[in-house]
């Protein structure tokens, strides 16, 4: 018990320095990349105006007085107020939440119902017609833009076939594209990794013991495959999530889906600095978490993982 | 035009008029949001349009009188672009301007009902509208970023307009059973504008060349099917003191070489900044405006800026050559579109000749439209001489729309929804 609280506070330390890294990198690099005020103001607003909004909004001040204030605030749980919305930054951030969590979930659960079986009958069915043909699908998901896939689904499902909405958020009839567009390029890794770690567990010594044994197949591969071979493919899958709850700029903009990747690219066009830092933060506490989940589950799955922690 | 008097403008608001919280709309409101636009505790982003008012005065509730420090002609126009919107004086001082923001009050055919960010933007119509009640019942407002899908959307019925029509999916929008396109003149122009302080662009000759260069009715008809016209120079068609005698610029490679020769023109690159998406088909554009340059001589350089360089490029003046601008005729005259942005202190101040300046100041000032009219013809002459702007199309802004809608879209890019312009023939 010990043990585990000390890895936990261990954790715990990483996480708040790379909550701080990331918090300040995004710090440096978006105020490297542009000035917002000429972004909100006419273009013909005259130099005062444009020095009085950037004294109001606290931009005129030495960077390091900047990042001083923006470390004061953060500790204080305060991201500063949008300059685009002129609301509290992460209020608007987490106000993009739900419509983020909503897709990214719908396209992981997608991904994972159909990568997995996908993968590890092509495995068991190595180099038949159907193991080539998922593959070839695998490859296509792989490496087919995002952008040219969500277009296409709008034309075939919902134009042509008039089975969808062609974007917009409502009820489930509107997250079935943008899922299936999005969860494609994690269902296609998913079902590669699968393939190729059962492929790899099915070459080990102990599989040929249990064949020898007289195991049937289907024992084989339930229980003494895939349980060896549950580490990798955790590991992608664990890493999809992450990307997928992160936001998603491309499906987002394809089909008009409130989220927060395009918050976020939005917001970056816009120099809204406290919004990008909001939105940022969020991906970054989601994807430490997941990890942190990861670590827990891999302990769980594998005694060596828990030998080397403590 | 220097006299010893004040010059006012006398407003009648019409009687009856109720915010949508019910409260009678008076002078005072207007009087109270004009001061607003450039009181400094207010910190509104329209603090320098309205700078000709000396003071407002609202003798009774249904008037308002505006002194101005100098003759102002364009005024009303002012007052109908952005600073003129009138806020409800006793509803903001109650509820604060964030409260006011969230949930803002006016006296429009519709009224505020939500506003779900990036997703939907719903209105609903106003039934005591003192212009009468809009023929619909609700307005949603979507935000579709993309073409495609947005395009897709009118096709197959589940909204019942677009904007944004892009001129290659005009046919396909008319060819389709239940829909049609519909379009206005856009009340401005497409240019590029000159950089005109770097060499060679600052002699006159090289940038008459450029527009000479330019074969405009292959950009109209090849990449805007035709959903545009030639201008004829600096005044966009629909505006106040627009010439309909002029013919539209010439196109003339033969004549560009000679000007290139007598310019002594050495190969110097010229370039092209594009940010592509700021304006429909820049990109295209550019490529195409590059090998019509290169055709007679030019030597230009198409170089893709991001948004956001653009905009910095634009405020601190320094684009290095030419660079895509869509000015907008904000008032419907010269003077809020070619003055406005090429006049000193402009956005777009990168060469001045006094002459010209001398006129543009004093048709600002006058109130005498024959008078400005000469001048802006003045104007026009020279302009073209030194094309501070290689002035390109004014194409049309298209929407799609469903055959059951009837709906006459604004020059000005505002969807506006009235009884004078949108109807449903539903049967």
């Amino acid at each position: 018990m010990h043990g585990f609280g000390a890895f936990l506070a261990y954790r715990l330390f990483r996480t708040l320095i790379a909550l701080w890294l990331v918090s300040t990198v995004v710090f440096v690099v978006i105020r490297l990349s542009g000035d917002p005020v000429p972004l909100l103001l006419p273009p013909d607003a005259p130099v005062a105006e444009m020095e009085r909004v950037r004294h109001d909004l606290g931009l005129d001040r030495p960077l390091a007085v900047q990042y001083a204030v923006f470390v004061g605030n953060v500790l204080r749980g305060n991201f500063g107020r949008s300059i685009h919305f002129r609301q509290p930054a992460m209020e608007v951030a987490l106000s993009y939440l739900p419509a983020t969590f909503e897709l990214g979930l719908a396209a992981f659960l997608i991904a994972v119902v159909v990568a997995f079986p996908i993968g590890v009958f092509s495995a068991v069915r190595r180099n038949s017609p159907l193991d080539h043909a998922a593959m070839g699908l695998a490859l296509i998901g792989q490496s087919a833009p995002t952008f040219f896939l969500g277009i296409l689904f709008i034309l075939v499902f919902s134009l042509r076939l008039d089975l969808f909405p062609t974007s917009g958020r409502g009820d489930w009839r509107y997250l079935v594209l943008p899922a299936l567009t999005l969860g494609a390029f994690a269902m296609a890794s998913i079902a590669r990794i699968t393939r190729s770690a059962v492929l790899e567990v099915q070459r080990a010594d102990y599989i040929r013991t249990a064949r020898a044994k007289g195991v049937g197949e289907f024992m084989v591969i339930a229980k003494h495959t895939l349980k060896n071979a549950a580490l990798p493919i955790l590991t992608i899958t664990g890493l999809q999530f992450g990307t997928l709850l992160g936001g998603a700029v491309v499906t987002e903009t394809v089909f008009s889906w409130p989220g927060m990747g395009r918050l976020a690219i939005q917001s970056i066009y816009n120099r809204d600095y406290p919004v990008v830092q909001s939105t940022v933060f969020i991906a970054a506490v989601l994807f430490i978490f997941i990890n942190l989940v990861l670590d827990a589950l891999y302990g769980a799955l594998d005694p060596r993982a828990r030998a080397a922690r403590s | 035009m220097v006299e010893d008097r004040t010059y006012d403008l006398a407003i009648q608001t019409a009687a009856g008029v109720r915010w949508h919280n019910g409260d009678p709309f008076t002078s005072s409101d207007a009087k109270f949001s004009i001061e607003r636009t450039y009181d400094p505790a207010a910190k509104t982003l329209v603090a320098t349009v309205l700078t000709t008012i000396e003071r407002i005065e609202a003798p009774d509730p249904a008037t308002l009188v505006i002194h101005t420090k100098k003759p102002d002609p364009l005024l009303p126009a002012r007052l109908a672009f952005y600073g003129g919107q009138i806020v409800p004086k006793k509803y903001l001082e109650q509820v604060g301007p964030d409260a006011f923001n969230a949930k803002p009050v006016g006296t429009g055919p519709v009224r505020f009902v939500s506003w779900t960010k990036d997703d939907r933007l719903v209105l609903e119509a106003n039934k005591d509208y003192w212009g009468g009640k809009i023929d619909a019942d609700r307005v949603i407002f979507r935000p579709v970023p993309e073409t495609a899908p947005r395009v897709a959307a009118v096709l197959k019925g589940e909204v019942d307009a677009i904007t944004q029509l892009p001129s290659d999916q005009w046919g396909r929008v008319n060819q389709n059973p239940t829909t049609r396109g519909a379009g206005a003149l856009y009340a401005g122009l497409y240019v590029l504008a000159v950089n005109s302080k770097v060499k060679p662009l600052d002699n006159p000759l090289v940038k008459q060349a450029m527009s000479l260069a330019i074969d405009r009715s292959a950009i109209v008809k090849d990449l805007w099917r035709g959903r545009g016209i030639i201008p004829n120079g600096p005044i966009a068609k629909g505006d106040n003191h627009y010439d309909a005698s002029l013919p539209p610029l010439p196109y003339d490679p033969a004549k560009a070489k000679e000007r290139l020769k007598e310019a002594g023109y050495k190969n110097e690159p010229i370039s092209i900044e594009v940010a592509p998406g700021y304006m429909a088909n820049d990109k295209a554009m550019s490529e195409a405006i590059a090998a019509m340059w290169k055709d007679v001589g030019l030597n230009p350089v198409v170089e893709v800026i991001e948004y956001s360089v653009r905009a910095q490029k634009n405020r601190e003046r320094s684009f290095k050559g030419a660079f895509w601008s869509d000015p907008t005729s904000t008032l419907r005259d010269p003077d809020g579109m070619m003055w406005r942005l090429l006049g000193p202190g402009g956005p777009q101040d990168y060469w001045r000749l006094p002459e010209w300046d001398k006129l543009g100041d004093a048709a600002r000032f006058s109130l005498d439209e024959k008078f400005r009219g000469e001048a802006y013809k003045k104007m026009t002459e020279i302009f073209m001489v030194h094309n501070p702007w290689i002035v390109v199309i004014q194409p049309d802004e298209d929407y799609g729309l469903q055959k059951y809608v009837d709906f006459t879209p604004n020059p000005n890019q505002q969807f506006e929804v009235r009884r004078f312009n949108f109807h449903m023939r539903r049967a």
